[in-house]
């Protein structure tokens, strides 16, 4: 086997690895934002909820969440071990992004959404165009650290057989004999995933800037 | 707070309940032949028993024992790949109908899987030219002279934890061959005065070569391997079992220890 060969065949594990982000980050940032607007403004019972919610879910590991999914609850709901890993990054994911969204929009002064309300409009009206564009360009400095440990977390499936980066770098190192090569090669291919995110986030960032503010 | 929790907990219960009330099918063998197809665990990361070749495609002793089984079968099989420690709790949960990968019988395991009859045990062999004038006793003593064997294999892992590592056998003294007949090579051009290496292709290697002979052979470095299927399942053990023996009489395990065990 070539060198060609040999990293084409752990670099194919790279569509694992994006999918199972393309899965959990997504729905984690759904769910996250939807339970964040109601712990800051769903009243005191909804903020309970939501904290116990990110107390579990910030608690469990998300290779335990995996294996509870994929083994522990198998014989009720029979998920494939691509949905089963990805979902579960996902519920851990979505505390996470809660917690961020939630700091976000609390960073965003009361006053604002007195004064919103002051002019007319009404309480729904005041969180969607006056706290949320505020709070989104503050939640995307911390939401990219998230995307980026959702990518590296990703790696966690091997653990059920998705073939994804890492699986595929122990089996053709194992194979191979040729194991820091084969590592190596997925540190790298980690790299470049993460690298490339991180920038289209901070692109993102100036994008939506206000250009008074630096 | 209290009260949040007590619901979770009651929600646990009530989940884990419903798991367990989920009746089990009477065999999985009933599966199998009705889905026509197999699914079949392994860890691809163990060579000679299970390895990717050149192409990325699986291949080994495991890998070529388990197609012929499931031909026997009479139905297609599906590879899954997972790592080994997964595998067993994968077979427990249904998830697998079988797993092959080079399993030892473990009384904690067979707590929560069955295991098949074993279809091969590995004895391993210490093989000297008629110039050696030493002696093996016990294997320990293979310490005391310079050893070979194939790099990466059981017996190469057992010559480094049992002597190499505990100071016995210096590491300059044992040395590691890509293939068996470099170190049978050797053995016969005196650099080293003892080779060790699975009973199967030893054998072989010395019905070619009258200088060669077996000194000690005997369960090192892995012993018995079963096939992992999944618990209190009799139909499927019995289907199995009658394979695996079925294959042992026609010679065809033994062909493939020689084929895998000695390139």
């Amino acid at each position: 086997m070539d060198f060609g060969q040999f990293i084409s065949y752990i670099a194919s594990g790279t569509v694992y690895t994006v999918g199972v982000t393309l899965i959990a980050l997504p729905s984690g940032l759904l769910i996250g934002t939807i339970l964040a607007l109601l712990y800051v403004y769903g009243g005191k019972v909804a903020a309970r909820v939501m904290n116990l919610y990110s107390t579990i879910f910030r608690g469990i590991p998300p290779l335990v969440l995996l294996f509870i999914l994929f083994f522990a609850v198998s014989k009720g709901i029979n998920l494939s071990a691509f949905l089963a890993g990805s979902l579960s990054l996902g519920m851990v994911s979505s505390a996470y992004q809660m917690e961020i969204v939630r700091g976000a929009l609390l960073s965003v002064s009361g006053d604002q959404l007195m004064a919103a309300r002051a002019v007319g409009l009404s309480r729904l009206q005041a969180i969607r165009y006056v706290v949320l564009p505020q709070a989104v360009r503050l939640a995307i400095p911390p939401w990219s650290n998230e995307a980026a440990i959702i990518i590296k977390d990703s790696s966690l499936v091997y653990a059920l057989g998705v073939q994804e980066i890492l699986r595929r770098a122990q089996l053709i190192g194992a194979s191979s004999q040729r194991y820091l090569l084969a590592y190596l090669s997925a540190a790298v291919i980690y790299f470049l995933l993460v690298y490339a995110t991180t920038r289209l986030l901070n692109l993102l960032e100036q994008k939506l800037s206000i250009p008074s503010n630096p | 707070m209290k009260r949040y929790l007590l619901l979770a907990v009651a929600l646990i219960l009530v989940g884990a309940m419903l798991v367990g009330c989920v009746a089990k099918p009477t065999s999985v063998l009933d599966k199998i032949q009705k889905a026509k197809k197999v699914s079949v665990g392994t860890s691809a990361d163990y060579p000679p028993y299970e390895y990717l070749d050149d192409a990325g495609n699986k291949t080994g002793f495991d890998i070529e024992l388990m197609a012929e089984i499931a031909k026997r079968m009479g139905v297609e099989l599906e590879w899954v790949d997972m790592p080994f420690d997964s595998l067993v709790a994968a077979v427990s949960s249904g998830k697998l109908d079988m797993s092959i990968s080079c399993f030892n019988y473990d009384e904690e395991r067979d707590k929560i899987v069955d295991f098949s009859e074993a279809y091969y045990t590995t004895e391993d062999a210490f093989v000297v030219t008629s110039a050696f004038t030493g002696t093996i006793t016990v294997p320990e003593d293979a310490a005391n002279y310079k050893v070979g064997v194939q790099s990466g294999t059981v017996q190469d892992g057992w010559l480094t934890e049992m002597l190499v590592t505990p100071g016995l056998l210096p590491e300059a003294n044992l040395s590691r061959y890509e293939r068996v007949d470099q170190a049978a090579l050797d053995l016969a051009n005196g650099r080293i005065e003892v080779m060790m290496g699975d009973y199967v292709p030893i054998q072989a290697l010395v019905a070619q070569n009258p200088d060669l002979q077996v000194l000690y052979h005997g369960v090192l470095s892995t012993g018995p391997i079963n096939i992992v299927l999944p618990d209190g399942d009799t139909t499927l053990k019995a289907e199995v079992d009658r394979i695996i023996k079925e294959l042992q009489a026609e010679g065809f395990i033994e062909q493939l220890a020689v084929k895998y065990f000695s390139e």
